[in-house]
């Protein structure tokens, strides 16, 4: 799980070019959106995007993502359990 | 006593389908409950089907030296100017167009002088086969292009700068534009149901439409068009507000320029997409506006969503139903889906109508409202006593320079990429958002910083207009570069591939609400947007503009900005 994590946020921090993070910045349990790292509904698209390329997951209406992608925790939690 | 304004009619009006060819065949085939929309298979468009509505090449003019976006604006261009007998030396032309020849954008590397994707060569071209001889002018504003293009145009006319101007909108269906809004996931695979509970998203489609305006008199077809206004959310740049009061106050706006209430509103024609956000935005916008019991249709179930043609299309449509007391249903609308209650007309009907509101929204977070009324009915529209204007700041930035009122105040060597991130971080603001944003808005953005470093703003009086020569080309070739490796499209990259987008960035940092318009220029002409920034003043809507030039492609870039304030 560790591991997923970490590799979750690098490619979180490259898809969103978030050049000034590196994941130690990354809580694994502070929320994604509005406060903490303070995405926005253009970057749950590109995180689920990551989901579909990286881990064969596909979510098809970004609504359903929310709980998904409360915290690194939670995504990294459905990454384990669907991954194809 | 105010100066007499001159009355700006609608006269004739022009415009190729799906449904056809002629304003009149469009009106009659909507009427008669048709729809442009089809399911398309076409592997060249998207790697699953896809309904959308086409234009049938069969109905373009005859032109082999035009592009086929350039014939489909031009067709209806010439059809106006054959219609209306509009005299073509001295007409005017606006070109409004989110993607103009995004299809001809080569397989590798930066568009190349001479390529046909520079949008004001393309208008020129248009304008060169009507036999038009004023110098175009080009709008891409994302999806309020063509309603934008029709307020900018009845303001060039008021201020006497043109008797006549023709608006053409025009857009195609395109590989580009389709694997971006499927990024986005924000297309229907059946067709739209604008503010139904059911509704999944929108439909793309391709089209053009072309409106004479004009204060000859004689020129006149019964509508008459009056007071206008563009609005930004400041809020986020692909994202509807979630109040709604920007698009409420663009809608106020408009209607206060000839004193109108709500009760001198006989229908709304909305945006209507049939996202779940946009849909639900405007719903807000409208009670907000008070016009909650007034009818309100959305034509996207006949044409799907035609971008920057959209506008154009659809205001000819609004005056046919003027014309004709019909007011045209919204097909597909059962159960209403959105947080205020709206009066959808589902179904088309018989209606007294004598004044309709024409509303669009899009990325960047803009918004316009337009209103037109037949011409009995019409009240003119009342301009404040004009201010004079004077520059109080200019930033320029070009060769890993930047300077304010020409003094350095910055420099960096290295790349764009190095230099913008310097000044960036010279600036000492920290903003995380900086770092997802595209080329182009990273200069836009450290120019405003600039230039608006230690300036009182009232956000809603404070006006963004810009020009540049390569429109969002440079983002435009990186998502170019990411669906050539697969059908998936990156959101964060396709959302900057509409060059208004650095207003809107520009209007989150700062909370700016007023208007934003984003003008495509062959060479930089700073009287002739000055020319443009003085009629927006004129409107008595805003007491500061930032204005200027804003053009990066690959490693050429080039800023200049000012910040003009009314006396």
């Amino acid at each position: 799980m560790e591991e997923l994590i970490q590799n979750l946020k690098q490619q979180i921090i490259d898809a969103l070019n978030l050049e000034e993070i590196t994941p130690a910045d990354i809580d694994d349990d502070a929320p994604l959106f509005g406060e903490g790292l303070g995405l926005d509904s253009i970057d749950a698209l590109e995180i689920i995007l990551i989901l579909e390329k990286e881990y064969g997951i596909r979510i098809a209406k970004p609504s359903d993502a929310k709980p998904i992608l409360k915290s690194m925790r939670t995504l990294a939690e459905y990454v384990e359990k669907n991954r194809k | 006593m105010a100066p007499q304004v001159p009355i700006v009619y609608l006269g004739a009006t022009a415009m190729l389908t799906a449904l056809g060819r002629g304003t009149a065949a469009n009106f009659e085939a909507v009427v008669s409950g048709a729809s442009g929309l089809a399911a398309v298979a076409d592997t060249a468009l998207s790697g699953s089907p896809l309904m959308a509505s086409r234009v049938d090449d069969a109905l373009l003019i005859d032109a082999p030296q035009l592009t086929r976006f350039e014939r489909l604006a031009a067709t209806v261009v010439i059809d106006v100017l054959r219609r209306s007998g509009v005299g073509r030396s001295r007409v005017g032309l606006i070109v409004s167009t989110t993607k103009g020849n995004i299809a001809s954008l080569g397989g590798s590397g930066m568009p190349e002088a001479g390529s046909p994707v520079f949008i004001a060569e393309a208008a020129q071209r248009v304008a060169d086969f009507c036999g038009i001889e004023t110098k175009p002018i080009s709008l891409s504003n994302a999806c309020i292009s063509g309603v934008s293009a029709v307020i900018i145009a009845s303001r060039l006319i008021r201020a006497g700068i043109f008797e006549s101007m023709i608006v053409v909108g025009a857009d195609e269906l395109t590989r580009f534009v389709v694997t971006g809004f499927d990024g986005f996931k924000s297309l229907s695979h059946s067709r739209c149901r604008p503010y139904d509970a059911a509704r999944d998203g929108l439909n793309l489609g391709e089209g053009s439409a072309a409106l004479l305006l004009t204060s000859d008199a004689a020129l006149g077809e019964g509508i008459v068009v009056e007071g206008g206004a563009i609005t930004d959310d400041a809020n986020h740049i692909s994202g509807p507000s979630r109040t709604g009061q920007p698009l409420a106050d663009a809608i106020g706006l408009a209607m206060s320029q000839s004193g109108l209430w709500p009760g001198d509103v006989s229908f709304v024609n909305a945006h209507g997409t049939a996202t779940a956000y946009n849909d639900e935005m405007e719903s807000k916008a409208i009670g907000l506006a008070g016009l909650a019991g007034v009818p309100v249709n959305s034509l996207k179930p006949y044409f799907g969503h035609t971008l920057g043609a959209s506008g154009a299309i659809e205001i000819a449509l609004c005056a046919e139903q003027l014309r004709h007391g019909l007011l045209l249903g919204t097909p597909g609308y059962e159960a209403c889906g959105v947080p205020e209650p709206l009066m959808v007309s589902a179904a088309g009907r018989r209606a007294a109508l004598s004044r309709c509101v024409k509303t669009a929204s899009g990325f960047g977070g803009c918004n316009a409202a337009v209103v037109l009324a037949a011409e009995s009915v019409a009240r003119p529209v009342s301009l404040p006593p004009s201010r004079p204007l004077h520059t109080a700041r200019t930033v320029e930035i070009a060769h890993g320079e930047v300077l304010v009122d020409g003094s350095r105040v910055f420099g960096a060597d290295g790349c764009f990429a190095d230099f913008i991130r310097a000044a960036f971080r010279h600036l000492d603001r920290p903003n995380m958002k900086f770092f997802k944003m595209d080329n182009l808005c990273k200069l836009g953005y450290v120019g405003a910083e600039f230039l608006l470093d230690g300036v009182g703003l009232r956000p809603g009086r404070t006006a963004i207009v810009l020009a540049n020569r390569s429109a969002s080309l440079d983002s435009d070739c990186r998502h170019r570069d990411v669906i050539a490796q697969s059908d998936s499209a990156s959101p964060a990259v396709f959302v900057y591939t509409l060059p208004n987008v650095v207003m809107g960035e520009i209007c989150i940092r700062h909370k700016i609400t007023g208007e934003n318009s984003f003008f495509i220029v062959h060479e930089y002409d700073e009287n002739r947007i000055l020319q443009y920034a003085r009629t927006m003043f004129a409107q008595g809507f805003h007491d500061k503009a930032i204005v200027g030039f804003c053009e990066l492609l690959g490693e050429d870039y080039r800023l200049r900005i000012s910040l003009l304030e009314t006396k």
